[in-house]
């Protein structure tokens, strides 16, 4: 996957799902697969949801685009309900949600979410918490952390059954331990996740991206022209 | 999966539950009147038989089968536990209509409440029957709740065994609700996190009764370590066998304990009374309680006669408790006299 370097697009313009810019971004799209219920962390986890039954959604469409100092993905995805979690839903309803997966470290494992001294880093968007994402990181199943709610934006827009969401962050951050650092002509190992909320899907209930290289995808972004 | 030092535990003697709700109350003025906590009554007191709250949890699922498997389960809904009613206060007292209009509900009509179906029960009169059962978080040993959380949110302290969820870790995906097999814990739509019964622990700490053990009119809460073997619980769960976990089948280890209920004589035909026959079905409350409710029945019967003829049973001395202090294992402070924490539940992220 490459990420498209654009000169002088503002933050804002990347972070609407339907600006002009994203017509000029070649998207990819990229096959989903559930997550194991094996590798669930409880018995009750992997009861709720048998082999089989994890992973509403099987396809996102993903483009990249970055400015030199900041980095927005643009998914799509078709969904027959936008889900805004519990409440209106008289406590039973889960939201749909959406997350970017980076490894920290060289060797960091995207099946286990990161491992003790390797994190991972999740750029996270939720149904219910639109406009604002969460900076995310995990090292190892059911370790996740935010960080933090100011770094990483997101947004995203519901219409005729597609979730079109962007979610954005500077290339790179001061907390360099455990938050992913990118920069224009490097590459990374990438991976995408949607959570189907009317799935009840949440936690390690998802669908994901495997990609080649020790699952991840790669990541290649354009130098800065 | 590590085991706690001590356990503490509370036993209710349902024979003396008069179903005032004051335990509901005292507990809901302390701890649950945070935003997004409206509907939540950590401590619950229903009628039965009857639907529970939330309603009809005893079919929702949860807990462990025999083989330790964890059961199917379901997520109960804000309305099944009853939401919070909003009343017409503020046109009443401070909108000129207090001459005018009766106090009403707003909004729609409610469908269910935490107490809705009060005082029905079971049973064809002249034979019916019904009892309280007042209902807390059980702070299981095998509790449900902690082994679902893909978080390890929900933590068992060391020193005492009360089950609480650490709200800096919880996320709001509520594998613990559904696996709670009593529904004894409730979602903070607001917070986005489970809350649960805390066993007063801020006051445990300083050495007082939980509130709604404390504040029981009818003296129907004993609490204390589950080993102290100079307490009420240890004698009246492993001596003499009377108190009995809710729905041991449910496979958690419960560590709240219930003296079954004896209940009144059938009438027979003729209208008189038949002490041969028990008013409440002994498959009622073995149902309830499991088969060892019966030997329970039997012995309370026993020591009451005992008591009845030679005017001496501990048996009876202990539950009727006499002197409340004797009732909280040690636990006996005078809160007013204590510096008790309070609780901020739920640090901003």
């Amino acid at each position: 996957m490459k990420a498209q370097f654009i000169r002088g697009v503002s933050l804002k313009e990347l972070l609407d799902p339907e600006a002009m810019v994203w017509r000029g971004v070649k998207p990819e799209p990229l096959l989903l697969s559930g997550t194991p219920s094996a590798l669930q962390p409880t018995l009750a986890v992997r009861a709720a949801f048998p082999e089989g039954t994890i992973g509403a959604v099987k396809n996102v469409v993903v483009a990249a685009a970055h400015n030199g100092s900041e980095i927005a993905f643009r998914l799509e995805w078709q969904d027959h309900s936008a889900d805004t979690g519990a409440d209106g839903q008289d406590d039973v309803g889960f939201p749909d949600g959406a997350a970017i997966l980076f490894p920290t470290r060289k060797g960091a494992p995207l099946m286990t979410m990161g491992a003790p001294g390797l994190p991972v880093n999740a750029w996270y968007w939720r149904a219910d918490e639109n406009g604002r994402g969460r900076h995310v990181t995990a090292q190892g199943l059911g370790t996740s952390d935010t960080l933090d709610r100011e770094l990483v934006k997101a947004n995203g827009i519901y219409q005729s059954g597609v979730w079109r969401v962007v979610i954005a962050r500077s290339l790179q951050t001061r907390n360099g331990g455990s938050a992913a650092q990118l920069s224009a002509g490097g590459k990374t190992g990438i991976s995408v996740a949607i959570w189907e909320g009317s799935h009840k899907e949440r936690a390690g209930i998802k669908s994901f991206a495997l990609g080649q290289q020790e699952g991840w995808h790669e990541l290649i972004l354009d130098r800065q022209a | 999966m590590t085991a706690s030092k001590r356990q503490l535990a509370m036993v209710m003697d349902l024979n003396k539950c008069l179903g005032c709700h004051t335990c509901s109350i005292a507990c809901k003025t302390l701890w649950s009147k945070d935003d997004g906590m409206e509907y939540m009554q950590f401590n619950t007191v229903n009628t039965i038989p009857g639907q529970g709250t939330p309603k009809d949890w005893e079919t929702m699922g949860g807990g462990f089968d025999a083989q330790g498997n964890a059961r199917p389960a379901r997520l109960p809904s804000r309305k099944e536990y009853g939401d919070a009613w909003q009343f017409s206060h503020d046109e009443l007292y401070y909108g000129g209509r207090g001459n005018s209009r009766h106090l009403e509900i707003k909004g729609d009509t409610p469908e269910w409440g935490p107490n809705w179906d009060e005082d029905q029960g079971g049973g064809v009169f002249p034979n019916a029957y019904y009892f309280y059962l007042p209902r807390i978080c059980n702070h299981c040993t095998h509790a449900a709740c902690k082994e679902a959380c893909p978080r390890g949110a929900i933590e068992k302290r060391e020193e005492d065994g009360i089950v609480t969820v650490n709200e800096d870790r919880c996320r709001g995906y509520r594998f613990c609700q559904a696996a709670c097999p009593y529904k004894k814990i409730y979602f903070n739509h607001q917070k986005h996190v489970a809350q649960k019964c805390i066993f007063c622990f801020p006051r445990i700490d300083e050495g007082v009764a939980p509130a709604c053990a404390r504040q029981c009119p009818g003296r129907i809460r004993f609490v204390g370590y589950r080993d102290d073997q100079e307490a009420p619980i240890w004698k009246l769960v492993d001596k003499w066998k009377v108190a009995l976990p809710l729905h041991p089948e449910y496979g958690t280890d419960p560590n709240v304990f219930y003296v079954p209920p004896i209940g009144p004589a059938m009438f027979d035909g003729s209208g008189d009374i038949d002490e041969s026959r028990p008013r409440i079905p002994d498959e009622y409350l073995v149902g309830l309680f499991g088969p060892k409710v019966l030997d329970a029945l039997a012995t309370i019967k026993a020591e009451r006669e005992k008591k009845r003829i030679t005017g001496k049973s501990e048996l009876m001395d202990l539950l009727i408790a006499y002197e409340w202090k004797n009732m909280f294992g040690g636990f006996d402070k005078d809160p007013s006299k204590v510096q008790v924490a309070t609780i901020q539940w739920t640090r901003k992220r």
